[in-house]
């Protein structure tokens, strides 16, 4: 089932290897399948950073992000390399809206295992595929799930993240489908 | 998915309050927010939460106060502590005082989910006490009649035993006991119970009436009597025939009712043909008929047929730990009938209720609880709310002298009755003219 009137628009903030938005907009067309086009990237956003906590306020990004033109796009995942905070949380690796537009992943503390050594480029890009799937399931409205390793459970760690699988649990799964029928009429074009 | 629910977020923080609004809308809950604790109380008043996050450190009422609070009038809610200024002792002090867990702002994401995850395990706790708690009620309630204190349950394990045979029953207790719930449940209980139940308050009709009301009449019987009318013991044909009050009827009456239960025969006024009877007698009593038949002022063959079996039902300040079953299932009802949702009383109204001692027992328990969610203007009853009940306060329990003792009861008597010094005489079971005497002699005046 396609649904090729559904527009993702996938945004670097920054500098951010080719290969990393690649990877998101694979990510996204295999398992939403919907077509991500890697849009030109912005500037850091000076205005967003927390000089008390040295770390990027991802509702104030949002916020910026939503306000801008991106009339072709029904969604925008923006990709930034900074550490992510939300007031109430030290860190995020991504943020959105539930419904919202826009949402934001930061590929900043993917880098790093858990016991602090590098982690190698594969792992790095599924990380950020994950955030990425699971940050757009709130944009479709899709809630944090129960299943432990369904996309759209929420990972506090990078363990979490780690062990979490690249598919929504059956339940999500019909709610991601009857999310994006709504959205813009569905043309169902299933074979 | 997880179930659904109400959280409260609490924080005068308005970034603080969207940041979690934001947080818990991706879970999928219903999320409100308060910016002090007054608010928070005022939207607890207004629906349900199940959950509560409270920032400490807010103005006019800290998070503290608040959970004191909640926790007061609200104890299923379940509160966390959100701090920024979070100190061992103010979390170990929190979590005395009730708090689940406590955060410290800024937290790490996994911290909000274990967090999370007790509260489920929670839910799930209190869901199983719910479940719990409804056999318990089952238990406890006995067609209607509720009760958990070994005096009811003596009651409770009685009424099937009683109800398999066909033995008058006489059931004893002051008024408002619930001694007609009681006959009920027999009936319930007994192989009559598809049959009616004919309930006739024997005090409160006169006499000649109550016979003809008993026993029917022929048309043309006396003057008025234009049609035929079967008497109630035809009536019950099978069933049962509470006759309360039974205490109040005439001795006449009583030998009338003898030989009906002595014959199981009647004649309606009017009429010689004697009619078959099939009932069963249960009466119900606030008297002392011992008493009265030992005084030849009740007639001792007719007490000793309708007492061939007798159930006494307790009052109320005999068993004050049915006193929160009891308020519960009136809040119950009263909230349902008034559509008021009054769903909480503090420990201090429940307080007040078990010192009160309910002359009226479970009755007068009843309208108090009814006139408490009729004026209620919140979902707790609070001891003010209850301010027109009187416990029997003993501030100064030194010796006191009889003349003193007997003075306060009349003078406590006159104001229930309202100074209706004809009621208040019959409460005290002494002449209305004595009571007169007292009053002047104890110089006793209406407020």
């Amino acid at each position: 089932m396609t649904f090729k009137n559904i527009s993702i628009g996938l945004v670097p903030i920054g500098e951010i290897p080719n290969i990393t938005c690649k990877s998101i907009a694979a990510h996204i067309l295999g398992y939403y399948n919907l077509d991500a086009d890697i849009l030109p990237p912005l500037e850091e956003p000076a205005y967003a950073f927390d000089t008390r906590r040295l770390q990027y306020n991802a509702g104030l990004i949002i916020t910026a992000i939503e306000d801008k033109e991106y009339d072709d796009y029904d969604k925008i995942v923006c990709v930034f390399d900074a550490d992510l905070f939300v007031p109430i949380m030290s860190y995020v690796f991504g943020e959105a809206r539930q419904g919202g537009r826009c949402a934001l992943v930061s590929t900043y503390r993917l880098k790093r295992n858990v016991d602090g050594s590098s982690s190698p480029l594969s792992l790095r890009l599924e990380r950020a595929g994950k955030v990425a799937l699971h940050e757009l399931g709130h944009l479709f409205d899709l809630h944090h799930c129960t299943d432990e390793q369904c996309i759209m459970h929420f990972s506090g760690g990078l363990q979490a993240l780690d062990e979490a699988r690249l598919n929504h649990c059956r339940y999500c799964s019909l709610y991601l489908r009857d999310a994006l029928r709504k959205h813009h009429g569905a043309e169902d074009k299933a074979p | 998915m997880a179930d659904k629910m109400n959280i409260m977020i609490v924080d005068d923080e308005e970034i603080i309050r969207v940041s979690f609004l934001q947080w818990f809308q991706k879970l999928g809950h219903l999320v409100d927010t308060a910016a002090s604790g007054f608010e928070a109380l005022e939207k607890l008043e207004d629906k349900p939460f199940e959950v509560m996050f409270v920032d400490i450190k807010m103005p006019g009422m800290d998070g503290i106060e608040l959970l004191e609070k909640v926790k007061e009038e609200y104890p299923d809610v379940i509160v966390i502590i959100i701090t920024a200024y979070g100190t061992i002792e103010t979390a170990v002090n929190a979590m005395k005082m009730g708090a689940m867990d406590y955060l410290l702002k800024p937290f790490k994401p996994e911290q909000l989910s274990l967090v999370m995850e007790k509260i489920i395990q929670q839910q799930k706790f209190i869901s199983q006490y719910e479940y719990v708690k409804g056999r318990l009620e089952e238990i406890t309630r006995f067609e209607n009649i509720i009760g958990q204190s070994p005096a009811m349950q003596e009651v409770f394990n009685m009424i099937p035993e009683v109800a398999e045979s066909d033995a008058s029953i006489l059931i004893t207790g002051e008024t408002g006991t619930g001694k007609e719930l009681v006959a009920k449940a027999v009936h319930a209980k007994s192989r009559r119970h598809h049959l009616p139940f004919i309930a006739i308050n024997c005090g409160a009709i006169p006499d000649t009436l109550l016979e003809s009301e008993l026993f029917g009449y022929e048309r043309g019987a006396f003057t008025g009597a234009s049609h035929s009318r079967k008497g109630f013991l035809e009536v019950v044909s099978g069933g049962t025939l509470f006759l309360d009050e039974i205490g109040e009827i005439s001795e006449k009456m009583q030998v009338d009712l003898l030989r009906v239960l002595e014959e199981r025969k009647i004649t309606r006024v009017g009429n010689r043909e004697p009619i078959d009877l099939d009932f069963r007698l249960i009466s119900a009593t606030q008297k002392d008929l011992e008493k009265e038949v030992s005084a030849d002022k009740y007639r001792e063959d007719f007490f000793y047929r309708i007492n061939v079996i007798n159930i006494h039902v307790p009052p109320l300040r005999k068993r004050k730990e049915d006193i929160p079953l009891l308020v519960d299932h009136f809040l119950q009802k009263y909230s349902h009938e008034t559509t008021k949702r009054v769903d909480h009383v503090t420990s201090d109204a429940i307080a007040l209720l078990k010192d009160y001692q309910w002359p009226g027992n479970v009755r007068e328990l009843e309208n108090a609880i009814e006139r408490a969610v009729v004026l209620s203007k919140s979902r707790t009853l609070r001891r003010e709310d209850l301010a027109f009940v009187r416990p029997i306060t003993s501030p100064e329990r030194k010796p006191r002298s009889l003349h003193e003792v007997e003075k306060n009861h009349i003078e406590e008597i006159l104001r229930e009755c309202g100074w209706n010094v004809t009621m208040a005489a019959k409460v005290l079971d002494i002449n209305r003219v004595t009571l007169h005497k007292m009053i002047k002699r104890y110089d006793l005046k209406r407020p």
